[in-house]
Formats: structure tokens, C-alpha cells, sequence
């Protein structure tokens, strides 16, 4: 599945107000195992909670370029648009990204969050582990204490999630997702329909394996499955103001 | 002080704060570990939880008693605690003539430290670790990190809207300094008192219950007051049963084109 290059152009015009000089940036983060010359010693062992189950604690940024299509990797036929989906779809890729909510300051949403490219931080506590996005500047919960998804929440833009260990693997499951949400800038969509299942693997202290299912058989035909790499990163988050000075969205015409 | 018309009122961003619905998932879920009293009620006057190296926990979702200090930071002080320089009354002066329309708050702009706790009708949930403590601010949808680890802000930090906090314990409160502001915030709502680059705020935390939360800022901001000021106590209460929602001011915004000057 290919997305117009011109995509690239899409809400992430917005998203690159960064400053260079922001505080914390340049703080050498705690706690992590350097290599003699001070780098973050990638391979190094990850790091354990007290209760011995993988602690996932720490600053992440995603590889490999999934912001705009996140279905580039599936090979045809893995990703079965239903007739609806698949019309909306290319109505969003013919329209350059217009309608795309994300460049109107709305939330990015869940599981867009984890492809976008921005780093967020990963928080352990008891009960719950809280994702801080820089991106949006926003925030998810993730409950760990036993509690089960919503069968009819009020729709949200990050939905809820609750997460069990299977094994070495945190498991995140994710519902209660507003009707029209965007998975990616190319409009890939989730509905209210929208089961995401979220398998973090940190297989050392550099890298978090995370495969994403989405399934939504109101969009889909079948379940489909992204395989991401996030690489931990020895920095902080900075302040993200997305309604600041905005200058973009007139250049945002559409075809 | 002129009454705040229901032009500004109307059209600020408190009507695009008030879209939290009521079905939303978890605010029925149980807080676990509430002290309970005898008639097993949950115990608000039970002492406050501790950490495991002994601090106060102050993990929890809280909310401002009232909206006394987001209308007025300085409520209860008396005129003289609290002198504007003439570069600060004059902005409030103008604040004032254009109905307050300015307000960054309802063009989905943070609110600013310490406004961003005062506003009491939106919560926010303290997650505390030892080395970090992160506040998630429903209203905006806001986080804050206070960094426990002894950590300095540099001279000159990328001005920001929530600063670069750090925190340390003093006894049993929570002590958090913030600087590295940019200009445009507002300490509050209807006196929209400035603050400058130069704003520093310290805001004591103290969980004097294990349902009640006292906090103090201090402003320390020469280019907008003329000496350091001290706010009265704001008084924060647990919520229990429930958790802060999601907050998207941006969606599906009707307001601004009513936020006109009378």
C-alpha cells in the first residue's frame, strides 16, 4: 500500500516548531548504562521493575518512517479495506490530507501516537503506566490493575487501555475510540469498532519491539498487524503548543 | 473593576471546557486503598498515605475547591502584598478594556503556572515516583514534569508556557520551583495579571489529609511586581471513584467567533 510522496506534507508542516535550545535536552538522562565514550549503551540488559517484570521506563522515538502509511510493510491483501473504508480512504489520499483532524490540533489519537515522530516517555508507577506524548502535548493511562476495557465508553481520541504481562511482554489493549480517527497522515482509519491490541517487547535496553493489531471489522475486513521498533532516546520531551502562532492550515487546500 | 461581561464570559474558554460527558469510562471505577471510617465511609481526615522511602504520596486525582484563585491569584492578600509594576498595570489595564478577550486560555493556549492548578472544575491526577512527579491536568489535557533528581534549570531555557519545574521535599511538602517562562501567560482570569520571562513561582504542595491537599505559590517576578508575593491557601480535595477525562479543546470549536469586544 503506497501513499503519495506529497503526504509527507500533510499535518506534520505544523509539528516542526521545535526550538534547538530547550531545556532538559542536553541533560545526560539518569540511570542509563553508557559505553566508555558516554553513550547510551544500546545493548545493555533492560532494566527491571522491583516486582522483576521488564520496566519499560525511559524516553522512546519510533523508526523507520511509519508516520505517513502505517501499512507500508503488509504485503497485498493483508490489509482488506471494507467498500465504505476503502472509498474514504482514497478520498483522503486525493485530498492531500485536509481533513486530517491532527493538523487542526486535535488529538493525535491512539495508535497514531506511536508512529508519529516525536519522542514520548514511558512512566512506570504501581497500577498504572502513563505515556506522556510530546507530540500535541498530551497524555494516555494505561490501567494495570485488573480492571477490563469498557463496553460503551464515551468515545475518546486516545481511547482506554488496560495492560497485562505475558511473560516478558506487556500486553495493551485499547478501546472506547472515536468514529473517525486517522492511524496515519495517509488516513488510514479507526472506528468506535477499533480493537488495538499493543505487544511491547524490550528485548535489551535500547529497543522496544511493539507490534500493533488493529482490528476493526467496521473498517477492515480482517485484523491487521504493523511490527514497529521504538529506540530509546537520551534526551527529554519539550513543550509542543500546536494552536501557538499556527501559519499552515491556509496552505492546507487539498486538491 | 468593571463587572466581566457575559460577552467574555460567554465566549471564553469556559464554555469549551464543559464538553466532558458524563458517560465517559472509568469515573466509576474504585479508588483502591480508601481509608475507611467505622460507618465505612471512606476517611478524609485519615493521614496522609506515604511513599516507600517514607514521603508523602500525593498520588491521586485532585481538584481546586472552588475558582476563587483562577478569577484572582491573590485573593485574600491585602493590596499592598500585591504591587503591579507600571509595565504590569498597564497590560491588565488593557486586558480589561479589550473584555479580556485575549485570554490564551480560550484559544486553547496552557494556562500557565500556578493558574494551571487553580481552576476548579477540571481535576488533575499527581503520579509520583521518586524521581518524578508528573501531573496530568485534565483541562487542555496538559502534563507537567517536576524533576526530583537534583536537576538545575539552565540561565536561559526556550521560553515555554509550563516552565521547567523542578521539586524537592522540605519536611512533608512538596516544594516545586518553575522558571524559563515565555511572556504571555496570565496568573489569572479576571485581574489577567502578567508575568514576564523573568516570572519565577514556587508552589508548596501539602497533603495535610488523606483527602486534603494545601498549596501556596509564590510569585517572584520583578518586572511584573515590585516585591514577591505569596498566595493564600488553596485548598485541593481528593476525588475519589473517578479519573480524569479526555480534553480536546481544539474539536468541533464554536466559541471563538462569539469572542468579540462589547
Amino acid at each position: 500500500m503506497k501513499a503519495p510522496a506529497s503526504a509527507l506534507l500533510f499535518a506534520s508542516a505544523l509539528l516542526f516548531t521545535a526550538a534547538a535550545h530547550a531545556q532538559w535536552t542536553n541533560y545526560p538522562t539518569p540511570d542509563i548504562p553508557r559505553t566508555p565514550d558516554g553513550k547510551m549503551n544500546l545493548s545493555a540488559p533492560a532494566p527491571k521493575t522491583p516486582d522483576g517484570k521488564p520496566d519499560f521506563s525511559g524516553v522512546w522515538l519510533t523508526r523507520g518512517g511509519y508516520t505517513v502509511n502505517m501499512a507500508k510493510d503488509l504485503k497485498p491483501g493483508e490489509l482488506a479495506f471494507q467498500p465504505w473504508a476503502e472509498t474514504l480512504y482514497q478520498h483522503r489520499l486525493g485530498n492531500e490530507g485536509k481533513e486530517d483532524p491532527q493538523a487542526y490540533c486535535v488529538l493525535s489519537g491512539v495508535p497514531r501516537e506511536d508512529v508519529v515522530p516525536y519522542p514520548f516517555k514511558i512512566l512506570n508507577t504501581k497500577g498504572e503506566i502513563v505515556i506522556l506524548y510530546e507530540a500535541l502535548h498530551s497524555y494516555r493511562q494505561i490501567f494495570m490493575d485488573g480492571r477490563a476495557l469498557p463496553r460503551n465508553a464515551n468515545p475518546a481520541w486516545m481511547g482506554y487501555s488496560v495492560g497485562h504481562w505475558e511473560g516478558d511482554t506487556l500486553v495493551v489493549q485499547s478501546a472506547g475510540f472515536v468514529e473517525n480517527n486517522w492511524l496515519d497522515n495517509s488516513g488510514h482509519m479507526g472506528t468506535e469498532s477499533l480493537r488495538l491490541t499493543e505487544r511491547f517487547h524490550r528485548p535489551d535496553f535500547g529497543h522496544i519491539d511493539l507490534q500493533l493489531t488493529i482490528d476493526d471489522p467496521k473498517a477492515y475486513k480482517k485484523p491487521w498487524s504493523v511490527n514497529l521498533q521504538l529506540l530509546a532516546d537520551d534526551t527529554e520531551l519539550i513543550e509542543y503548543v500546536c494552536d501557538e502562532n499556527e501559519k499552515d492550515l491556509k496552505h492546507l487546500v487539498g486538491k | 473593576m468593571k463587572r466581566i461581561s457575559s460577552t467574555w464570559w460567554a465566549s471564553s474558554a469556559f464554555l469549551l471546557t464543559t464538553v466532558g460527558a458524563a458517560s465517559a469510562q472509568w469515573v466509576n471505577y474504585p479508588t483502591a486503598g480508601i481509608p475507611r471510617a467505622p460507618d465505612n465511609k471512606p476517611d478524609m481526615a485519615a493521614p496522609a498515605p506515604k511513599t516507600a522511602d517514607g514521603k508523602p504520596n500525593l498520588s491521586g486525582v485532585w481538584e481546586a475547591r472552588d475558582q476563587t484563585y483562577f478569577f484572582d491569584l491573590a485573593a485574600g492578600l491585602k493590596p499592598e502584598d500585591v504591587v503591579s509594576t507600571p509595565w504590569a498595570a498597564a497590560i491588565q489595564k488593557q486586558r480589561e478594556a479589550r473584555d479580556h478577550v485575549d485570554d490564551p486560555l480560550a484559544s486553547c493556549l496552557p494556562q500557565g503556572v500556578p493558574r494551571v492548578n487553580t481552576n476548579g472544575i477540571f481535576p488533575f491526577k499527581i503520579v509520583q515516583t521518586p524521581t518524578l512527579v508528573v501531573i496530568l491536568y485534565e483541562q487542555l489535557g496538559l502534563f507537567r514534569q517536576v524533576f526530583m533528581d537534583g536537576r538545575k534549570v539552565d540561565a536561559n531555557p526556550n521560553p515555554s508556557w509550563l516552565g521547567y519545574s523542578t521539586g524537592r521535599w522540605d519536611g512533608d511538602t512538596l516544594v516545586v520551583d518553575t522558571s524559563g517562562f515565555n511572556d504571555k501567560t496570565w496568573l489569572d482570569t479576571t485581574k489577567g495579571r502578567p508575568a514576564s520571562e523573568e516570572l519565577h513561582v514556587q508552589e508548596r504542595f501539602r497533603r495535610t489529609s488523606f483527602g486534603n491537599m494545601e498549596v501556596r505559590a509564590t510569585i517572584d517576578d520583578p518586572k511584573a511586581f515590585a516585591k514577591p508575593w505569596t498566595t493564600t491557601i488553596q485548598k485541593m480535595h481528593l476525588l475519589l471513584n473517578t479519573d480524569i477525562l479526555e480534553f480536546n479543546c481544539n474539536e468541533n470549536e464554536k466559541d471563538l467567533q462569539h469572542r468579540v469586544i462589547r
